[in-house]
């Protein structure tokens, strides 16, 4: 084979959502565009809950509708479920405000989305190669001019390089970005299974009018057994995804295995009904970068740019990280087509990519949200007392017939002031408060 | 009339393989099912054997009391050791001669090897693998044709073939899955020799060397107890574990597909879709998840224990008892126990 | 020079197959196809023979337009030139069908470029068959080793080679006579991880394609659907066993465990003793 030197005019590693992201817009600007990625195909082994957020979509494809995204469907209720161990306390919202055109979020697969999304970059002209682990960089003047992956003669040339290589970021940590591993308080393991049910029957058991509307629910309370995470519940087209994220930290402190926390939740009295009888299809577990702002990387350097989970850009309350590695992405792949305009790919070039992404959401709610991981760490009783004082409150509430109902408010209030004082709840309340708003 | 339903009687060494005995059986089965669509037509239908060989004499006999009504027996030298195309010849010719409705051949190496291309010189359909048989009308025809049922996809479909224009309808069968009819001893029946003509370029390829290796010694299909390993035993040193158990039981070892592939024992081990089927008296799966393609292989064992430590493994699914616990405590305890057992019912 | 040819199938990746739970048969949309594992290793065993012998490897494969990717992989594994067979007409083919297009390209190939060996994987594992190596060996009228595990040999002067293959009491080495066709074990030979500007020219390379009518006309009769004899009657998914029970054997309870399961298989093996009995 000859010896040429491999050269593209962008590396971007890793076919995500950001990765793919990226190089779509690129290579749509006329950048000679690589995406490497070590799977077999884009989108593999990917995993997530989960749903996709059309205003995402859209603004890299305004002709989205025509490219038949493989999406499941649409999220027409949303919210809370609040569980206690035999209970559960449902807050969730339809129609009103979520009755946008398109609808704002679509549960989607992640094994055909993906692979679908980098079909989208292929299309704009990138070029994809699979199969090919991105190990170490190739520098010139203390400056990365390319990559080097794990197969002979694998050197790739670019001037500049992309990173979008999700939450296990050790590329990140080998340019000395972040100084640290991953940190287990920080960041959660996710479990997850997909099982599938005839269409029919996932409407009928969750209410659903037909396969135009879904749900996705975020649930809190005994779904982490008191650790700091949350369960979630979206339904794909034929099948139900369910899965508890818990901080790698709570687990190891609590011993509790992760199988065994799923296997709890799907075995709780309210959710064992709804997935009778279905198929396996998917088990799993994926990392999310939790620690959001706090545990940021640097976003960028000489020749290098970090987008999506490898950048800890993930809103853990919203289970929003697709929206923002795919903005992060089109941020780094217009900054790359900014610097071969300009010619010069040094970190004062590149810097244009935090500045174009503190103007939109993106750092804006990282840096809103940016207590919250710590916050629900030191504050437990978010995840056992309140929601079980929830069930416990609106049972009694509904089943008090023939009690005194002065008797049966005193009650209620006992059931949670015996597990918290009052002024604590309080206390709690606001600082949550205060966390959730940012201040 | 009669409609001829044939079993080939796969042998080596002097030896008819089990599966011949099984075939002759469904075979049976599978005539009695068109006896009184036949009657009415005052046809019967017989069950033949093909016995392909040098000096099996013997066997053809065996294969009447194994349950063929008549054997058809080409016996030449040629024939000792078995070669594709001097065997497909053979096989041909008698299709052609004596035009039978449905023919069965075991899923052996032999027989796969054979079927695929006796099937394409006749022009005629082939199902691989089945693991169901019944006579059955299928749309369109008014007549009762094989109904040929086989995994697919890994085993998590299965599908039902028929061979609707073309005969004889060609089936391979994998061994273990049906049971041998009893043997009679005083069966009686006819033996036909037939020759073939062997030319020299049909002994294009010739065997020039055997090499009999250890692993192949194991016969898994035909054990009574299996002892099998997955990938949790970590570690191909986990074998040892499940050999001592095994041994304790009077068994053979088995494994999952994951363990053979990852180098930690022979591939004869391996029970499944792409291994062996196997229905033994007692099969424990220790440190096996239980995919689909595993399942397909062991799930029809009289009694199935199933050793893991998730207790969502899919495996529980197909186990009369589950031990939900890890194999490296679980299994020494077993060993202990049954050997202190053995140890007292000797002295009772 | 050595001139070897290789079919290979493009298969749904059955460790990742899903089954539609209302009509029972398979979402192909989304599964990933791959080249079929036995066929890959095949193609190592060519890519090996000719970087000794020196030559050039075709690789066809009958298959809808999606396969030109499988057909890049042999590329990057080392082969030289690919063939995607394809043609809507050819849809709804068996084994018989299958072999006879395969056979006829094949001796298309062959008076241009007259091949010495041909490869075939053990079977191809969204069908298990196994009947296509064989089925094309017949019709060629070439000598067939099946479940071959190692090439000890291949000599083009004198036209033989030497192969073991498996079998249920033994290994045994055949001396065939060239050409001749074989179906492969994995074996026959490790795949190689190529090198990325391999890859890369891979990932570039288009194969050529064939249709029913050119360069080979086919006689319709003997492809697709109606060239078939069998068809598939029904599909279902396999019946579901009812679990049994579930025990846990761990800690304090490891020993009680034990004791119920081990009478729980005497009871139920009452009449043949497994346990106690002979030694
Ligand atoms: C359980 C769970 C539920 C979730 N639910 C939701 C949800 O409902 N909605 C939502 O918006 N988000 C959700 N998320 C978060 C979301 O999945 C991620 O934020 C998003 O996928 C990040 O995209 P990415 O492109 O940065 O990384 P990834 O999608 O992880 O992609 C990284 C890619 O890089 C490749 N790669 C890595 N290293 C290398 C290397 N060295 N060389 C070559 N290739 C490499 C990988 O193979 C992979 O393809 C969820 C996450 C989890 C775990
Ligand atoms: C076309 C095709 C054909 C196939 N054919 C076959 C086949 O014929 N046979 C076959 O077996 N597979 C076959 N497979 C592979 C099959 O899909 C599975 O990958 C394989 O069976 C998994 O093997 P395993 O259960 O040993 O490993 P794993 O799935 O990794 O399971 C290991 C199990 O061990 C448990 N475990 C771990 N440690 C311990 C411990 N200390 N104590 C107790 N339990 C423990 C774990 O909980 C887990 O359940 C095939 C696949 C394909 C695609
Ligand atoms: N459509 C096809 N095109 C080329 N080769 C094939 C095709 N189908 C099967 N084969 C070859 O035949 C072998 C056995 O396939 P099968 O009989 O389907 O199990 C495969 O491993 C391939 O080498």
């Amino acid at each position: 084979m000859s010896s040429k030197k491999i050269q593209f005019d962008v590396i971007v590693v890793g076919a995500g959502l950001a990765g793919s992201t990226a190089a779509a817009v690129a290579a749509r600007n006329g950048l000679n565009t690589a995406v490497i990625e070590r799977g077999q195909q884009p989108g593999g082994k990917n995993f997530f809950g989960g749903a996709v957020y059309t205003h995402a979509l859209q603004e890299i494809y305004p002709d989205l509708w025509d490219r038949n995204p493989p999406l499941e469907r649409p999220v027409t209720e949303t919210g809370f479920w609040f569980m206690s161990k035999d209970g559960m306390v449902k807050a969730t919202v339809q129609g009103g405000k979520l009755n946008n055109d398109p609808i704002d979020a679509y549960v989607a697969l992640r094994a055909r989305f993906d692979s679908w999304w980098a079909d989208q970059a292929k299309s704009e002209g990138a070029f994809i190669i699979p199969k090919t682990l991105v190990e170490e960089f190739i520098y010139q003047d203390g400056k990365v001019v390319g990559v080097k992956t794990d197969r002979p003669q694998g050197d790739v040339y670019a001037p500049v390089v992309i990173i979008c290589e999700g939450v296990n970021n050790l590329l990140t940590q080998k340019l000395g970005l972040i100084d640290h591993d991953i940190r287990p308080a920080a960041t959660a393991l996710g479990v997850k299974q997909l099982i599938s049910l005839p269409a029919e029957t996932i409407n009928a058991r969750l209410g659903l009018p037909s396969n135009e509307h879904g749900l996705a629910i975020s649930v809190m309370g005994d779904v982490s057994m008191g650790m700091a995470g949350l369960g979630f519940l979206y339904t794909a087209e034929k099948a139900i995804s369910l899965g508890v994220g818990v901080t790698l930290e709570a687990l190891r402190k609590s011993g509790v295995k992760p199988y065994e926390l799923l296997q709890r939740y799907l075995n709780h009295p309210a959710v064992a009904p709804l997935i009778e009888g279905g198929q396996l299809m998917e088990y799993g577990a994926h990392l999310i970068p939790e620690g959001g702002w706090k545990e940021m990387p640097r976003l960028y350097t000489d020749g290098v740019m970090v987008a999506g989970d490898a950048a800890t850009m993930v809103n853990a309350l919203h289970w929003e990280g697709t929206n923002m590695a795919i903005i992060a992405g089109q941020q780094a792949g217009l900054t790359a087509v900014e610097a071969h305009r300009q010619g010069d790919f040094s970190s004062k070039t590149l810097s244009a990519y935090q500045a174009g992404l503190k103007e939109r959401f993106v750092m804006k709610d990282l840096y809103q949200y940016r207590n919250l991981s710590r916050f629900l760490d030191s504050h437990p009783e978010f995840m056992d007392i309140y929601p079980t004082f929830l069930n416990d409150a609106l049972g009694m509430f509904f089943s008090g017939f023939g009690k005194p109902k002065k008797r049966l408010y005193k009650d209620i209030l006992r059931t949670l002031t015996s597990r918290r004082p009052l002024l604590k709840v309080v206390g709690d309340l606001v600082s949550f408060g205060r966390t959730i708003i940012g201040i | 009339m009669s409609r001829r339903f044939w079993v080939f009687i796969e042998q080596e060494e002097g030896k008819i393989h089990p599966v011949a005995g099984e075939l002759l059986g469904v075979a049976r089965r599978l005539a009695g099912e068109i006896a009184d669509e036949l009657k009415q037509k005052n046809e019967t239908a017989v069950v033949e054997g093909i016995l392909v060989g040098h000096e099996v004499d013997d066997l053809a006999q065996e294969a009447i009391r194994l349950g063929a009504e008549r054997v058809y027996q080409v016996d030449a030298p040629e024939f000792k050791y078995y070669l594709n195309r001097p065997y497909t010849e053979a096989l041909k010719t008698l299709v052609k001669k004596y035009k039978p409705e449905v023919f069965l051949i075991g899923a052996t190496t032999m027989g796969r090897d054979l079927a695929g291309a006796v099937a394409t010189s006749l022009k005629t359909g082939l199902t691989a693998d089945c693991t169901q048989l019944e006579m059955g009308e299928a749309r369109g025809t008014n007549k009762k044709l094989l109904l040929a049922t086989r995994p697919a996809f890994g085993g998590n479909v299965i599908a039902t073939i028929v061979c609707k224009d073309h005969l004889p309808q060609m089936a391979t069968v994998r061994p273990r899955v049906f049971d041998a009819s009893p043997v009679n001893k005083k069966a009686r029946g006819e033996v036909i020799k037939e020759k073939i003509k062997v030319t020299p370029d049909m002994l294009n390829a010739q065997v020039v060397e055997f090499i009999t290796n250890q692993a192949s010694a194991i016969k898994l299909e035909y054990a009574d107890v299996i002892v099998s390993g997955g990938r949790g035993l970590g570690s191909p040193k986990g074998f040892e574990l499940i050999k001592a158990l095994a041994d304790e039981l009077g068994g053979v070892v088995g494994s999952s597909r994951a363990c053979v592939d990852a180098g930690w024992i022979s591939y004869d081990h391996q029970v499944g879709q792409t291994g062996k089927t196997v229905r033994p008296k007692l099969y424990i799966a220790a440190g096996i998840s239980g995919a689909i393609q595993h399942k397909v292989g062991m799930q029809d064992s009289d009694f199935i224990l199933a050793i893991n430590r998730d207790p969502s493994a899919p495996i529980f699914s197909v186990a009369t008892v589950g031990l939900v616990g890890d194999l490296y405590e679980i299994i020494p305890a077993l060993i202990k126990k049954i050997h202190a057992s053995k140890n007292k019912g000797g002295q009772a | 020079m050595l001139h070897a040819l290789v079919g290979i199938k493009q298969v749904p990746d059955t460790t990742n197959i899903r089954i539609d739970p209302e009509t029972g048969s398979l979402i192909r949309q989304g599964v990933p196809t791959i080249i079929n594992p036995y066929d890959a290793h095949a193609v190592a065993a060519a890519v090996e023979w000719k970087r000794k012998l020196g030559g050039k490897i075709t690789v066809i494969t009958m298959g809808p337009p999606a396969a030109v990717s499988a057909l890049q992989e042999c590329i990057e594994m080392g082969a030289d030139k690919g063939i995607l067979v394809s043609d809507r007409k050819f849809s709804g083919a068996d084994t018989l069908a299958t072999s006879y297009v395969l056979a006829e390209a094949i001796k298309k190939i062959h008076e241009e470029d007259p091949i010495d060996l041909i490869f075939f994987g053990k079977q191809a594992i969204d069908g298990d068959t196994a009947q296509v190596g064989p089925g094309v060996a017949v019709r060629l009228g070439y000598p067939l080793i099946t479940y071959a595990v190692n090439i000890r040999e291949v000599n083009l002067e004198e036209g033989y080679a030497l192969i073991e293959r498996k079998t249920e009491l033994r290994n045994e080495i055949i001396k065939t006579t060239l050409p001749a066709a074989m179906t492969c074990e994995k074996e026959i030979a490790e795949i190689p991880y190529a090198a990325l500007p391999d890859l890369i020219a891979s990932l570039r390379y288009k194969p050529q394609v064939w249709t029913a009518d050119e360069p080979v006309a086919y006689d319709i009769a003997q492809i697709g659907l109606k060239g078939s004899p069998t068809m598939v009657f029904k599909t279902g998914t396999p019946v579901q066993h009812e679990p049994g029970e579930l025990i846990k054997a761990a800690g304090t309870s490891l020993d009680k465990a034990v004791d119920l399961v081990l009478n729980k298989i005497m009871e139920h093996a009452s009449g043949a003793p497994l346990i106690g009995g002979k030694k």
